[in-house]
């Protein structure tokens, strides 16, 4: 198993109604498996999950990306700075 | 002066933004030109063009609080100066700067700046290309927060993988 930190923003953060979570996952996990996962515990989370834009170690990453042991996974909708 | 001595500043402040202090931060002393985008909260909108869900409603708004995935942000600021430094050679200074908080109508919330020698340079297209790549792949949100509600911003940019 791999331990993971998401780290939730916005719209994902309300949802979510938590900042962080940590979780362990297995090491073949994919940034796929991980939304999957997400949409079945957090069922008020889904809405969310159709545009959500996701990073790893703060870089962005595709649904087929494999997570890192210890990754910093941010989760978000696209962005609206400025 | 090398480039790698050119002056790049990339922030995420909850303080007020200094332009004159930035300015002079990324003026040398072979700087001739600036070209400066600064941004404000809007307190009347009018959403014409835009695809949210309220297009063309026009409404007031108290205040926008704004959001960021700090660390995250700031990388993305540095890669944004790379891209332009990249693609205007002449560019001397940079600087970029997202204030977040609640901030309200008229306050100036983002602030890019470019120098150069001289203004034929590609220093306005330079600073034009960071606001827009800003509000492409810079993790910032904003909440809009009015008489009638509040909801948030959300941006229609997809980053890709590595951008």
């Amino acid at each position: 198993m791999n331990h993971v930190k998401l780290l939730f923003f916005a719209t994902l953060r309300e949802r979510m109604g938590i900042k962080t979570l940590d979780l362990d996952v297995p090491a073949d996990l994919t940034i796929q498996g991980l939304k999957d996962r997400l949409s079945a515990e957090y069922p008020k989370v889904n809405a969310s999950l159709k545009s959500v834009v996701v990073s790893i170690n703060r870089e962005f990453a595709p649904d087929e990306s494999v997570i890192p042991q210890n990754a910093e996974i941010g989760m978000f909708p696209p962005v609206s700075g400025g | 002066m090398q480039p790698s001595n050119f002056p790049t500043i990339f922030s995420i402040t909850e303080d007020e933004i200094d332009l004159n202090d930035l300015l002079a931060r990324i003026t040398l002393t072979s700087t001739g030109a600036a070209a400066i985008f600064t941004g404000m909260v809007r307190g009347e909108t009018s959403r014409r063009g835009s695809t949210q869900a309220n297009a063309g409603d026009e409404h007031q708004t108290e205040y926008l609080e704004y959001e960021a995935y700090i660390p995250m942000a700031e990388e993305k600021m540095k890669q944004v100066a790379d891209e332009i430094r990249a693609k205007w050679d002449a560019i001397e200074g940079i600087a970029i700067v997202q204030r977040i908080g609640k901030l309200y109508p008229k306050t100036p919330t983002v602030l890019i700046a470019c120098t150069a020698a001289h203004r034929d340079t590609g220093v306005f297209e330079a600073a034009r290309y960071g606001i827009d790549r800003l509000k492409e792949i810079v993790p910032i949100w904003k909440k809009e927060v009015s008489p009638g509600g509040e909801f948030w911003v959300e941006g229609e940019y997809m980053p890709k993988a590595g951008e």
